[in-house]
């Protein structure tokens, strides 16, 4: 059969290395390629990167060299030390404990969360998604109803009755409990895009190329809609960082001796500590407000980027 | 033997509703249709949009669940999955599509794209791949720069030349063509057809050609089958449709095929004008109670209609056809 497409082409294998180089400097920009570019150009995003980024990987490191029980011992003398006093940049709290080795071990354990409730949140709600929007008839109708189940739930209790009944707790089983509720919103949206890329010709084409579903879900369609992946990603980014903090900030989220953003904004609930304690509470609210701007700015520009790629997929 | 035998083939879409999403009505997309198509031909399927073509397109490549009827391919019926798999049958089978953007993967590039079938089909070495991708583009008369290249970057004609480089990737026996050139300029649609039929002398392919125009199948198909409404309404040679056409629809048909020589068009239009007439008065005539198309009888060896008995035999004496 080799034969056949060798005699009607005017190619044979001594072309071959030539004319894979000549394509090659002809190639086109990928769209990862394409999405730096944005980034490149635009200064503030650039800015919003590099904090983000940044700040993630110092609160990382940092909090590896805090001593976190030692940091957390109460110390009565330096009661609600100001702010660059007895060697605390930060002040200290109600228990002379440093606000901003807590801020640092916080964020941590804060940005931790939000990170593994996206990811796991995420995947799952796109796999499933994906699959019960490619699938449709009943394997769709059936994932549809544990969605419409799941939606039905009021989520906020149901995490407060999870977490008190769970003895022994911490910030990963906290992670997986919050992802149990966090991934249908995402399933959504994602299916009802798959809904409509599953209809298009290059899906009956992979099919009758001899591609499997599997492989048709994940390498076909899911590249189609990665712009919608990358900001829906982001988007729950910012959001994922304020479950955690709202949930201990109403006293349900991490245990009392595990710093988090939600426990230092919680020492805003003392009207004393609001205006006279302020920095107890305020740099951790700070750092929330600046994190989830850049972060969704990020988002933005990610979509643009994404967009624009797509644009010139659909453009003639 | 035909190379593939399609036997009062029927495919109902259900319509479902409700929260326990019972089947509640169904559209007849296609019902009942039978017609065979030889190795090396071009069959033309010819109707409105709405037809039923694609399905039945659909169903010949494997793409659609058949609800009933049988599509024997080398005596084997491939409307079973389990046969389709047992054969590798999509790689003797293949089908381009109408809208040539949709139907490459903007995400893609074109080595991938064109490589699809053959690593699924061949499993060859990277150089081997590469080479018959080529010669695939060449065939087509595309420049090797297209590798690595995604479809936006290419005009409507020559994605389509990239459909058909895919669809004969794995040198198939049968492409499935569903209205390649709709989509495409008149001075384009004239190129992409060349280039189907070139490949079909070089590569011994048969084509199922679908279309909504007869006027681009003239110049493609020996044996044509016209769709109206999920049944087949005329089935004949070339000449047949064209010199002796003995149903209303297709007479409609023919009548819309544009005119392209300017003086003639207001003759053309008047022509038109009196087959639409005729074809409201008498639609009576032509269709049963329910407004569908009557059971196919043959009028000769090669000619059959959807009428009853008499009219038909009535109809083709006038139109002096040889009786069977
Ligand atoms: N997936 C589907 N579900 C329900 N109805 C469909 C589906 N696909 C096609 N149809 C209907 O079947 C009929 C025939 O469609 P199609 O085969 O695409 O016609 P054609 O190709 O001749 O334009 C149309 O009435 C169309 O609305
Ligand atoms: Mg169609």
């Amino acid at each position: 059969m080799a034969e056949n497409f060798e005699q009607h082409s005017d190619i044979s294998a001594a072309d071959l290395a030539r004319l894979n180089q000549e394509a090659q400097a002809e190639a086109t920009p990928s769209t990862a390629k394409i999405i730096w570019n944005e980034f490149k150009a635009d200064k503030p995003a650039m800015a919003a990167l590099i904090i983000v980024v940044g700040f993630i990987v110092f609160v990382m490191i940092g909090a590896l060299f805090i001593n976190t029980p030692k940091m957390m011992e109460t110390n009565i003398m330096d009661y609600f030390d100001k702010p660059f006093t007895d060697g605390f940049w930060l002040g200290a709290d109600s228990g002379g404990r440093s606000v901003a080795k807590q801020l640092i071990v916080g964020s941590r354990n804060s940005i931790g969360i939000a990170i593994g409730l996206t990811i796991i949140s995420s995947t799952f709600g796109i796999a499933w998604g994906l699959v019960s929007g490619y699938f449709s008839g009943y394997i769709d109708w059936g994932m549809q109803r544990v969605y419409d189940f799941m939606m039905m739930l009021p989520m906020t209790m149901m995490i407060i009755v999870l977490v008190t009944i769970i003895p022994h707790y911490n910030s990963v089983s906290l992670t997986f409990i919050f992802s149990i509720f966090y991934w249908e919103g995402t399933s959504r949206l994602i299916r009802s895009r798959t809904l409509a890329e599953t209809q298009k010709d290059y899906v009956a084409a992979s099919k009758t190329s001899g591609t499997n579903h599997w492989k048709i879900i994940f390498k076909e369609i899911m590249p189609n809609i990665s712009s919608l992946i990358i900001v829906d990603c982001t988007l729950s980014f910012a959001e994922n960082i304020g479950v955690e903090t709202g949930l201990s900030y109403l006293g349900f989220g991490l245990p009392n001796q595990t710093p988090s953003l939600g426990t230092m904004i919680a020492n805003a609930n003392d009207p004393s500590n609001i205006t006279l304690y302020w920095w107890t509470w305020l740099p951790a609210a700070l750092e929330i407000v600046v994190l989830c701007l850049s972060i969704s700015y990020i988002g933005q520009v990610l979509r643009r980027a994404a967009d624009s790629s797509q644009r010139q997929g659909a453009a003639d | 033997m035909s190379l593939v035998e399609i036997k009062d083939l029927k495919v109902h879409y259900p319509i479902r509703s409700g929260f326990w999403n019972r089947v509640t009505d169904s559209v007849k997309a296609v019902d009942g249709i039978t017609f065979n198509i030889e190795a090396g031909e071009t069959y033309g399927l010819v109707g409105e949009s709405g037809s039923g073509k694609s399905t039945t397109g659909k169903s010949v490549v494997g793409l659609e669940k058949v609800t009933s009827g049988s599509i024997l391919y080398n005596g084997k019926d491939i409307t079973k999955a389990d046969n389709r798999r047992k054969l590798d049958y999509n790689r003797d089978v293949q089908m381009i599509f109408q809208d040539s953007l949709s139907s490459l993967n903007p995400r893609k590039r074109i080595e991938d794209i064109i490589a699809e079938p053959l690593r699924n089909f061949e499993h060859l070495s990277k150089d081997d791949e590469k080479l018959r991708v080529l010669q695939l583009l060449n065939i087509v008369g595309l420049d090797a720069d297209a590798l690595y290249k995604y479809p936006h970057q290419f005009s409507g004609g020559q994605r389509q030349r990239i459909g058909v480089a895919r669809a004969v990737a794995t040198n198939p026996k049968l492409i499935i063509a569903d209205e390649p050139v709709s989509a495409l300029d008149l001075s384009v649609q004239a190129q992409v057809l060349n280039f189907m039929k070139k490949i079909q002398r070089e590569f011994g392919i048969s084509y199922l050609f679908i279309s909504h125009d007869l006027g681009v199948v003239r110049h493609m198909c020996n044996n044509i089958a016209i769709m109206n409404r999920g049944r087949l309404v005329e089935i004949g040679t070339r000449e047949d449709i064209y010199n002796h056409p003995l149903h209303i629809y297709t007479k409609r048909l023919l009548a819309a095929i544009p005119e392209t020589n300017v003086n003639q068009r207001a003759a053309h239009r008047a022509s038109r004008l009196a087959v639409e007439k005729i074809y409201e008065d008498q639609q009576s005539k032509y269709y049963d109670e329910d407004g569908m198309a009557y059971p196919l009888v043959q009028v000769s060896p090669t000619h059959s209609v959807a009428l009853p008995e008499t009219i038909a035999k009535q109809l083709a004496s006038q139109e002096g056809e040889v009786q069977a």
